[in-house]
């Protein structure tokens, strides 16, 4: 079984006034169950973009209610809402969106500056986190110096690196060629395989094959809203297999 | 938080770092209004710093009384500046100076009266000399040095003169003129001494003893026919007693004036007020000006951080997607506007004070260092930052995250 992590319910986002006015998002319900691993696809500018923004704390409903692990998100104040995005929302996004001035590893590190974690341990967890993405040797490169699969490996590593519950990505593999794609999507696959939530946007319907669900959206709706698999079950977020896993990291380490 | 602070910290100094021509400029702006404000703070220091000097080297045991009450306003004091002759209103008398003296505690009276007309002797005539009218008392209350000769005493009074370094070179062609004898209003002196050449011309009695003659009062005062009095000089018996004696000359002096109380009677630091007031009023008009190109400078900060923050918007649309609060963003442009201030700041400090130095070449004000200065500029230099970073952070914090994200260097 497994709780909804995000609800919303008659969410509508409008752009302009009067005669200008268009709708993003129309009176949108939807429930996400903590573990999903959720594909929106749809013609462009049917509000894919916004919705995730919108679950991200990055924009601001006209009206209807979202509830975030059952909290309301309209009473909660902007700070915390940056502390929410830090610490529970991870981004990723079609153009890597990493700063050009930081070496990948501060890049990665960026979300733990925002939970004020100290530095030592803010460069350990970016330098494990890219570990895992195979990215360890090209730590201290600058972002321009990757490939484009490299870049959105690291972009992936900087989205889990604060532990996250919710992976939002943004047409992941927009930018990339096969066989990059194949190996982003297989990133995705095995964070999800952790107990993630992960909603994505796409335009590749060859790539619903990782969904557990797959929303068809058109102007601001649901179209179709297919589960691929059962509630039951999803995969479980279990803490303590992560600090084990880590734990067994280091002493890896340790050995060599 | 340190943590935090210490991250914005570093992130400031890199970017400081990565404009390192634009940055140094900007710093630099900061620092020609703040080198400014060293300098104006430093010559005034050390001008209040001679004219304390003065005092001390008088001692702590004199009393001044000038005419008219303390002037400590403003106004009072361009209305002086403005008057063509401020002590023609005097309204103390050479006979304050005799009841003065028979006041108990009181060790030496001297006035300080000025005049000024045409001295000459067989080869050299020197027009609207300072002719200072005193009595040998002087010379006990007040430590100049003579370079020849003595002081006037109460014997040779009547037909000699003590004359300053200047004057005995314009006159006499040389600096040792004892003996020599120099006419003013037909009548004939004899010089009995010279001062010793003075190189801070600053003291309390507004007198410039270079150039002038000094000669017994009453007989001034019947040469001229009337002689206004600028100020009495006293010195009490001790220390302690410089309150009492303050207080008697007060009432002595009121009811010798039938009531007229437009006179003051001041001693320790107040002495040096008017001279100190005055010296307030021009250094306040010059931080005036430097403050201005202080702004300039701050302008200049706030122009770069605007700047900084347009080209930086896409990392701003970064930081805030993943975390990034107002405060944090406000408090990242922030530290990097009070870094440039403050770095800009030093500089300021550095360069003022070797501006300071190399006035000091050629003037008599010695550089004048002191914490409450550093500590004041610095103060400044901090307020400048904040108050023209603010803005430009406030600009990045406000910034729409989804909008920031669309935007490409």
């Amino acid at each position: 079984m497994s709780e909804n992590i995000i609800e919303l319910k008659k969410l509508t986002k409008r752009y302009g006034y009067g005669d200008t006015e268009s709708f993003a998002l129309k009176d949108f319900d939807l429930t996400i169950k903590r573990g999903e691993f959720i594909m929106i696809m749809g013609p462009s500018g049917c509000g894919k973009t916004t919705l995730l923004n919108i679950i991200g704390l990055l924009d601001r409903a006209t009206s209807g209610e979202y509830s975030l692990n059952g909290e309301n998100v309209a009473n909660i104040s902007s700070r915390r809402k940056a502390r929410l995005r830090a610490k529970k929302i991870g981004f990723i996004f079609q153009n890597f969106n990493l700063i050009q001035d930081l070496s990948v590893l501060e890049n990665v590190a960026l979300p733990l500056v925002y939970i004020n974690q100290p530095r030592t341990v803010r460069l350990k967890n970016a330098s494990d986190a890219l570990d895992r993405f195979h990215l360890q040797e090209k730590e201290y490169y600058l972002p321009h110096q990757l490939s484009g699969g490299q870049q959105q490996r690291a972009a992936i590593a900087r989205a889990i690196v604060s532990d996250p519950e919710i992976i939002l990505a943004d047409e992941p593999t927009g930018n990339l060629d096969s066989r990059a794609s194949v190996a982003v999507m297989e990133e995705l696959k095995s964070i999800h395989e952790e107990g993630n939530t992960i909603i994505m946007v796409t335009h590749n319907p060859s790539l619903t094959v990782y969904a557990t669900r797959v929303i068809n959206m058109l102007d601001g709706q649901i179209d179709t809203d297919i589960k691929t698999v059962s509630d039951q079950n999803l995969p479980q977020k279990i803490e303590v297999k992560r600090g084990k896993k880590r734990k067994r990291k280091t002493s890896n380490r340790r050995k060599k | 938080m340190a943590s935090l602070f210490r991250t914005h910290f570093r992130l400031a100094c890199t970017s400081i770092k990565e404009n390192r021509t634009r940055s140094f400029l900007t710093c630099l702006g900061i620092a020609i209004g703040i080198a400014s404000i060293i300098l104006i703070l430093s010559l005034t220091g050390s001008i209040s710093n001679l004219i304390d000097k003065e005092v001390s080297d008088v001692g702590s045991d004199l009393i001044v009384v000038r005419p008219s009450t303390t002037k400590d306003s403003v106004t009072t004091i361009i209305e002086e500046l403005t008057s063509s002759n401020s002590f023609e209103k005097s309204n103390l008398a050479l006979s304050d100076v005799d009841s003065i003296a028979e006041i108990e505690d009181v060790k030496a009276v001297a006035p300080i009266a000025v005049a000024h007309g045409t001295i000459s002797n067989e080869d050299n005539v020197v027009a609207s000399a300072v002719i200072l009218g005193t009595t040998p008392d002087f010379v006990t209350i007040e430590p100049i040095a003579l370079r020849y000769g003595s002081f006037l005493t109460d014997k040779n009074k009547d037909n000699t003169v003590v004359i300053g370094h200047m004057l005995s070179l314009l006159l006499f062609n040389t600096s040792s003129p004892v003996g020599r004898t120099l006419k003013f209003h037909d009548k004939t002196f004899m010089v009995i001494g010279v001062i010793e050449e003075m190189t801070d011309t600053i003291n309390f009695d507004n007198v410039d003893f270079n150039n002038a003659l000094i000669m017994d009062a009453k007989l001034l005062e019947d040469l001229m026919g009337s002689l206004q009095v600028q100020q009495i000089n006293v010195k009490a018996a001790n220390t302690d007693s410089l309150s009492t004696v303050s207080e008697t000359i007060t009432t002595t002096l009121t009811s010798s004036k039938m009531g007229d109380t437009n006179f003051t009677v001041v001693y320790g630091d107040d002495i040096t007020h008017p001279a100190s007031a005055m010296l307030n009023i021009i250094s306040g008009m010059l931080a005036i000006v430097a403050g201005i190109s202080l702004v300039v400078g701050g302008i200049g900060v706030m122009n770069i951080m605007l700047v900084s923050v347009a080209e930086r918007t896409h990392e701003i649309g970064i930081r805030k997607a993943v975390g990034a609060s107002f405060g944090n963003i406000l408090s990242q442009f922030m530290f990097e506007a009070l870094i440039l201030s403050i770095m800009g700041g030093f500089l300021g400090i550095i360069l003022g004070y070797i501006l300071a130095f190399l006035v000091s070449i050629i003037t008599p004000f010695t550089p004048y260092i002191s914490w409450q200065i550093l500590v004041t500029t610095l103060c400044t230099t901090i307020v400048v930052g904040i108050i023209f970073g603010i803005y430009p952070a406030l600009k990045a914090a406000n910034k729409n995250p989804i909008e920031s994200l669309k935007h490409y260097r």
